[in-house]
């Protein structure tokens, strides 16, 4: 019983025992004494032993209160600080002064922990230098995985993703969020997985697979849940031969979307040219042989079968028009080509003439995004510079990419004479050395789709012009949307961890998936108006903070911005009117959390702002939520200090000043805040969530009196 | 139909004859006085020694493709006023680009009806298709 109770409570009942038991001695001491005496002396021993009781209960008071200041509080300080220093911050210092009363118990403490710092230090240092090798063949797994042109995913029995490649984040993106962690179900249809598993499943039990010419590998299938997108890949079972059962499955894939479209199409054009083609021709034929024919026709057919050969030839002609716009809307070359900024590729061609005795040649106008091989067209262009270099003698050469009205174009432009479009045509008969074979120009522009040509220029210049193809994806000059430089893209610890069992509560905290979330807001008082303006969210994984699956979206509040807020979060107008409203907003940051633990700081001002949509939205967030502010004052409960900002000193957890008060960035922070909260609820005795659910309830009740009185 | 005394000067350059026939056939029944030669260097020789008025021009030809006939024609000052209309199997909108670019003033893909390079000759010569009709 008395174990549950705080040290200082426990000091407290010690001295409250003393103060009690002082005037029962001295009144039962004073008994005896009147006893003894002849006259009554009750009068004097009843003032006396007054006296003496509150002097002596008034000192004990007053040395409890001198206790409780010097030794009882820096006793809870110290031993918070190190148990801080041992659990979340090694480089955290412990408080001298609060100390000083302690003796040798202070300078004993610190020792031991400085001790035991170097102890770990010395550990760290091995276990880094073990771990920095395997981390070098890690990262070049990784860099093999993210360059890989398949998308790539690895999957427990469970279908939780453990791994998935940067080229399956991009075919997949579309139709959900692919999350480690996450099931493979949210991105794809769940049949084809199904029976494709279960029959590569059947075939390692039954032993089949080692006579299979496919080993424990089929090709197959399958589709995003909206059917929209059709991808084929292969999946693969990884089995544990020791153990004899399988572990996991591997899927490899690639979009078949386009090409099944393209072939599907191809197929539908030679068709008609097979089949439509032959009904006029076979009339056209006919009526063109009779006409010719010797024999003589009456007026009457003759005008007949002039008409058929008009009218049929009119429908042949028209046929080949629908079948010209039917193959050219789908014509493209196998030549692999990928989007590139203009800037990049012509600063490379730009760069090889610097050392030319004559020749320059600088980079102008605006970087366009293009859609083509870097590799040949770079070799190319730099073929057609040098010929006109030698054909025309022109010495000073600017390289840009222009958009016209319908199509992007490369230019080299020049001052002087321009190409014979012959001379243009025998240039382009050259075969052109391009580090992975030989081609002519003319090659390499048919892959393009595209043709070449000299024009004059209105200012007098000549340009010779290489039309390029658009570029594929969506790109924007802004930088705010870029992908993280490192994503978290595995996580083979998944594979140890079975499917959720049991009730929620009773599960560790350190093994459940969080979303650790913050909203920036036009101001303090939702119910007086004020609205969300960001929301982003992290997501936590078997206790890693997954930067690359972050959630970060503008709103648009639908009401001004006062400046006040702006000056805090840096969120302008203009940078939102052109944003979703909340009401689309917040059902993706819905699908986002799934039935992840939320986790905010100081989360009933963020979770008021949902709330208070819920009749316009739709979204109502049932999942259980984690407040870092309760759970700080609940581990460092000698301190009242916890704003974010204090709470990230004590863990030694920098907020970079220019991601400070944007959502995302407080998201970051707090997550980060709180994977060290969890070693230290451990250490004190927290360790599920049911736990400290329980634990943040009793301080917000305890508060709740607090702020009655 | 009887020539007129005035009427506007065009050259044919195409190497297929059955359509340099066609053509022909069709223009002249329109009015015009029309031309005829089968590849690029013909109708620079051509242009060198009068200056239609019109060029319907083929580009895959023999000797000296279309784009170079067209190049050639807009570097000649004496053939300022010339309108160049291409005639053409080349259907991507990269070639007419390229024809437009190098100083065609027309394009016209094969095949095509009669009505059609009336309308476009009538356009290039008098501004509008419905005047170009004798």
């Amino acid at each position: 019983m008395l174990e549950r109770l705080s040290l200082r409570v426990r000091f407290l009942l010690f001295f409250g025992l003393i103060a009690a038991a002082i005037p029962a001695v001295i009144a039962v001491s004073l008994y005896l004494a009147a006893l003894r005496m002849e006259d009554d002396p009750t009068p004097q021993l009843v003032l006396f032993g007054g006296v003496a009781s509150f002097a002596l209960v008034g000192i004990v008071g007053w040395v409890a209160q001198q206790f409780d200041t010097h030794v009882a509080q820096p006793i809870v300080a110290v031993a918070r600080d190190l148990q801080t220093r041992m659990h979340a911050n090694p480089g955290n210092d412990l408080q001298q002064d609060e100390a000083r009363y302690l003796g040798i118990l202070g300078p004993t403490i610190r020792e031991a922990s400085d001790a035991m710092r170097t102890l770990r230090e010395n550990v760290d240092a091995k276990v880094e230098a073990a771990t920095q090798s395997l981390d070098r063949q890690r990262l070049r797994l990784e860099t093999v995985l993210r360059d890989l042109n398949e998308g790539v995913i690895v999957c427990n029995l469970d279908h939780q993703v453990l791994l998935y490649n940067r080229q399956a984040l991009k075919s997949l993106y579309f139709s959900g969020d692919l999350g480690l962690g996450r099931s493979i179900f949210t991105v794809v249809n769940r049949p084809p997985f199904l029976n494709t598993l279960e029959r590569l499943t059947n075939r390692f039990t039954s032993g089949r697979y080692k006579s299979h010419p496919d080993y424990l590998h089929a090709p197959f299938v399958f589709s995003t849940p909206d059917g929209r997108h059709v991808l084929q890949g292969k999946m693969s079972l990884v089995v544990d031969e020791d153990k004899d059962e399988a572990q996991s499955y591997v899927l490899t894939f690639s979009d078949a979307t386009k090409s099944m479209s393209t072939l599907a199409e191809r197929d539908g054009i030679l068709g008609t040219v097979v089949e439509d083609f032959r009904r006029p021709l076979a009339a056209l034929r006919m009526g063109a042989e009779l006409l010719s024919d010797t024999k003589p026709v009456a007026e009457d057919v003759r005008a007949k079968l002039e008409d058929i050969i008009v009218e049929e030839s009119k429908i042949l002609s028209d046929r080949l028009e629908e079948v010209t716009r039917r193959y050219q809307a789908i014509a493209t070359s196998a030549w692999p080509m990928s989007d590139i900024n203009s800037a990049n590729l012509l600063s490379v061609l730009a760069r090889r003439y610097r050392e030319h005795p004559v020749l320059r040649c600088d980079v102008s106008g605006e970087a366009q995004w293009l859609h083509c091989d870097s590799n040949t067209i770079i070799e190319l262009m730099d073929r057609l510079v040098r010929h006109v270099l030698e054909e025309t003698g022109a010495q000073v050469f600017s390289v840009e990419a222009a958009v016209g009205k319908t199509r992007r174009y490369l230019d080299i432009i020049w001052s002087g004479d321009p190409i014979r479009d012959s001379t243009l045509c025998g240039w382009l008969e050259e075969e052109i050395e391009h580090g992975a074979g030989r081609m002519t120009g003319n090659e390499i522009l048919r892959h393009h789709g595209c043709d070449a040509w000299c024009e004059q220029m209105p200012d007098g210049r000549v340009r010779l012009r290489l039309p390029m193809p658009d570029p594929v994806a969506e790109h924007s000059a802004q930088t705010s949307g870029a992908p993280p430089v490192r994503l978290e893209f595995y996580d083979f610890d998944l594979l140890q961890r079975g499917a959720p069992t049991g009730d929620l509560a009773q599960r560790r905290l350190r093994d459940l998936t969080y979303v650790v979330f913050d909203t920036e807001t036009t101001g303090l008082e939702p119910s007086n108006g004020d609205e969300m303006i960001s929301i982003a969210g992290v997501r936590i994984v078997n206790g890693r903070v997954l930067t690359g699956e972050s959630f970060d979206r503008l709103i648009n509040p639908g009401r001004s911005i006062p400046k006040s807020s702006t000056l805090v979060h840096h969120i302008s107008e203009d940078m939102v009117a052109d944003q979703p409203p909340v009401e689309e907003i917040l059902p993706r940051f819905r699908d986002y959390v799934g039935d992840a633990v939320l986790v905010a700081h100081n989360a009933a001002f963020d979770l008021r702002f949902i709330e208070l949509k819920q009749d316009r939205t739709g979204v109502r967030l049932d999942n259980p939520v984690l407040d870092t502010v309760l759970l700080s004052a609940i581990v460092h409960d000698h301190t009242d200090q916890h704003t974010l900002d204090a709470v990230a000193e004590r863990f030694s957890i920098e907020i970079p000043e220019e991601t400070r008060h944007t959502a995302l960035g407080d998201s970051l922070a707090t997550a980060y805040v709180f994977l060290k909260m969890v070693d230290l609820l451990e250490a004190n005795g927290i360790s599920t969530l049911g736990e400290a659910l329980a634990a943040s309830e009793k301080l917000v009740q305890i508060r709740r009196a607090q702020s009655r009185y | 139909m009887e020539k007129q005394r005035d009427a506007a000067s065009i050259l044919i350059a195409d190497d297929e004859k059955n359509i340099c026939f066609a053509m022909q056939f069709l223009l002249e029944g329109q009015g015009y006085d029309v031309t005829c030669v089968e590849d690029g260097a013909q109708a620079i020789d051509a242009l060198q020694s009068s200056q239609p008025q019109l060029l319907l021009l083929d580009l895959t030809m023999p000797k000296l493709n279309g784009y170079e006939v067209c190049q050639a024609a807009r570097a000649d000052p004496r053939l300022g006023a010339m309108r160049i209309l291409i005639v053409s199997a080349q259907c991507k909108d990269v070639a007419v680009e390229k024809a437009m670019a190098m100083g065609a003033d027309g394009y016209l893909k094969k095949p095509f009806s009669s009505a059609d390079v009336i309308s476009a000759v009538g356009t290039l010569l008098n501004g509008s298709p419905s005047e170009g009709q004798h």
